[in-house]
């Protein structure tokens, strides 16, 4: 009886759900979150309802969640799996929850038989309560905004409790990570590791040598590790002299990257199932590390190379994480800055740039953003000073675009050279109007500066809604 | 010319929220003027020289970090950073680094971890984290307006400043050491101490230029005083956070 009660409950909250989604939708408010919050408030066990009836991948981690699930989806289109996926920023529960009600019928029957979720670190633990994966993707741990998720170690806890909820799921793992990879250590889950092979990357490729980086200590006894081959951040083959913790061994590797340039890289794997080559349609090595990711879970799944081959190169770029805009002659690329280790990474892509250039820095310090903006001075932005003579301006906009003119002043970068506008469609104007045929202005936003700028691209260059 | 040795401590450890940038702007402001700066890193496993260093900067760490420097702080670098401090070498201390410099850290689960003893200040563990953008006035600093200083704060222990140590300023918005006293920081002789990261020091040059002149006065006799320079961006910087948080 209480259980009849129970669903016809769950499914007078869908309706209503689906209703404020329509609504939302109606009012171009994108809605990604609201609908969800709402269902939880009136039906708290509605996530482990829907959630049962998908066969569920997770993705988490800190950077390039959204890349890998963009990259997934497309493996998962190639090999015609219908799918239903969250939206980017909208991967906490609320998120989550308002992705399967829109996927739901009325009736509460799934529309699509999988679910692809991506899920931010401080929400995972408490998402395994109700939903049971069959895998689990996770990507690194880097340092992120440390006012919102707390510590690093936090957050790999918090991910770390939330897989002892799920001892059934297979957890794809970064082995080159010695956080991300220690997830794989001692728990009842099948582990399958991704990483890349000693000699991946040829030394001139090589970029990142700071010895400045994120977990350069044990994580079990806090001896500095050794590493054979070190690739970005604290990301390589490490091992612990004093209690032996290592990189375990990778099933699926990136053997050797073979090109690696501004657009795209050429990557040969290497699997239990045989080697191919493949090219990856987003740049950065960062990006090779979430085409490595997508490689395993294709794997995982017994998938042909044959399609991922070709999910690879079909992958875009998702939701401003590196979306291009072609005017007559010229170019704009907006790439979204959210940690130092992602806005390093980006800072290493724009050298592999040979054009000239423009950029522009939309720095915010709202809650989505970070509200301490001090780790822009973690970023090696001194790089920079290599392309000087290639960047005819810097822009710099957003509520801390004075703290970012004066990140660039000490990184070395000539002030007479950067131009302080507070308003995004006036630095716009000015950015296009320094521009000549043949460049690209880069617009490099942070998170809540990226939602501001893209409604401006949006209602000057009618680009379509981006809950689409 | 010129020249001033750094002493950045344990910088892969205590390399917290952009402590690079106090590092940057000690060093850029330095070669702005022609004044040769040398960074030495000094961690794990090396010893701490007091009378090879002119400007000491100890940041911030996260737990895990800390407690993995602690041992070699307190046997290898105790005394060294002691002696250097009684020198009048000039110390900027950030957030971690400032409560290392004090006497005991008291967890909230009520465990004292015991600190370098130098200063006479302690910090109690709070459950609570004082997080948020923090503004101070250091009284007789050369920076408009008021001598105001602007940072961001992080943390969850409570600082109480003990005799003989005066606190660096004066809260203007924000917590500064506990949120209870209206104090921020904290002085020694030459050592400032301050939960202000922000970086600290690229917005206040005012601030920056005084670590370098006290540094520069104890090293040479003939030293007068340093070339201005041109700071519109960072006085706009803090300014801007000065309207935004205080002149609504
Ligand atoms: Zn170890």
């Amino acid at each position: 009886m209480k259980k009849t009660i129970n669903l016809i409950r769950c499914r007078i909250v869908i309706i209503a759900a689906k209703l404020t989604i329509f609504l939302l939708r109606l009012a171009r408010s994108g809605g990604t979150t609201l609908p969800g919050k709402l269902a939880i408030k009136l039906y708290p066990g509605i996530l482990s309802e829907l959630s049962r009836k998908y066969r569920i991948f997770m993705i988490t981690g800190t950077n390039g969640k959204t890349t890998t699930s963009g990259i997934i989806a497309e493996v998962l289109k190639e090999n015609k799996i219908s799918y239903a996926a969250n939206k980017s920023g909208a991967n906490l529960i609320s998120g989550i929850v308002t992705c399967l009600i829109s996927d739901v019928r009325m009736n509460m029957t799934p529309r699509s038989n999988t679910a692809l979720l991506e899920v931010d670190e401080a929400a995972f633990r408490v998402s395994t309560e109700s939903i049971k994966p069959a895998a689990v993707i996770v990507t690194n741990f880097f340092r992120d905004q440390l006012d919102r998720y707390g510590e690093l170690y936090g957050a790999l806890k918090a991910v770390r409790d939330g897989i002892a909820n799920i001892p059934d799921a297979t957890l794809i793992l970064n082995a080159d990570d010695s956080l991300c990879a220690s997830l794989g250590k001692n728990v009842p889950n099948p582990v399958i590791y991704y990483g890349f092979d000693e000699q991946a990357i040829s030394p001139e490729q090589e970029k990142d040598t700071a010895s400045n980086h994120d977990a350069a200590f044990c994580l079990y006894c806090k001896t500095k590790y050794q590493y054979k081959s070190r690739f970005y951040g604290h990301l390589g083959h490490y091992i612990c002299p004093d209690c032996g913790y290592s990189r375990p061994e990778a099933l699926v590797r990136v053997e050797k990257i073979t090109a690696l340039s501004g657009d795209f890289s050429r990557v040969v794997f290497n699997t239990p199932s045989g080697k191919f080559s493949a090219q990856i349609n987003l740049p950065g090595l960062y990006n090779v590390y979430n085409a490595l990711a997508g490689t395993a879970f294709a794997e995982t799944l017994g998938f042909s190379h044959e399609k991922t081959v070709y999910a690879l190169s079909a992958v875009e770029s998702s939701f401003g994480r590196m979306e291009s805009i072609s005017l007559e002659d010229k170019t704009i690329q907006v790439i979204l800055i959210k940690n130092p280790v992602g806005f390093s990474q980006v800072i290493n892509f724009l050298l592999t740039v040979e054009n000239a250039a423009v950029i522009s820095f939309l720095i915010n310090d709202r809650l989505a953003d970070g509200t301490d903006v001090s780790w822009l001075w973690d970023v090696k932005l001194e790089a920079l000073t290599d392309m000087q003579d290639r960047v005819s301006r810097f822009f710099v906009s957003g509520t801390r675009a004075y703290d970012m003119a004066v990140r660039l002043k000490y990184a070395g970068i000539y002030t007479n050279g950067i131009t302080i506008e507070n308003d995004k469609g006036t630095m716009l104007d000015a950015a296009l109007n320094t521009l000549k045929p043949g460049e690209t202005l880069f617009i490099l936003p942070t998170y809540t500066a990226m939602l501001d700028i893209r409604k401006i691209l949006k209602k000057r260059f009618k680009l379509k809604y981006f809950w689409q | 010319m010129y020249q001033l040795s750094i002493c950045h401590l344990y910088p892969d450890l205590l390399n917290l929220y952009g402590d690079h940038g106090n590092i940057q702007a000690l060093k850029k402001r330095m070669e702005w003027r022609g004044i040769e700066a040398i960074v030495y890193p000094v961690s794990l496993g090396d010893m701490f020289s007091p009378s090879d260093y002119d400007i000491v900067f100890i940041g911030g760490g996260q737990d895990y970090e800390q407690g993995i420097l602690h041992t070699d702080l307190m046997e290898r670098k105790k005394e060294g950073i002691r002696e250097a401090v009684e020198n009048d070498v000039v110390f900027l201390c950030i957030c971690g680094g400032y409560q290392l410099m004090g006497l005991y850290y008291k967890t909230s689960g009520g465990d004292e971890i015991p600190c370098l003893g130098i200063m006479n200040h302690w910090t109690i563990g709070n459950e609570k984290r004082m997080i948020g953008d923090l503004i101070f006035s250091i009284e007789g600093l050369d920076q408009e307006p008021n001598g105001y200083v602007v940072g961001f704060e992080n943390h969850s222990g409570r600082t109480y400043l003990g005799e003989g140590v005066s606190p660096l300023g004066k809260v203007i918005y924000g917590f500064g050491n506990n949120g209870e006293d209206g104090f921020e920081g904290a002085r020694y002789k030459n050592v400032f101490c301050s939960y202000s990261h922000g970086s600290l020091l690229p917005k206040n040059p005012a601030l920056t230029d005084e670590l370098i002149t006290l540094a520069l006065k104890r090293k040479y006799k003939d030293f007068v005083s340093l070339q201005p320079l041109d700071d519109h961006l960072e006085t706009k910087a803090r300014e801007n956070l000065i309207k935004r948080f205080i002149r609504k």
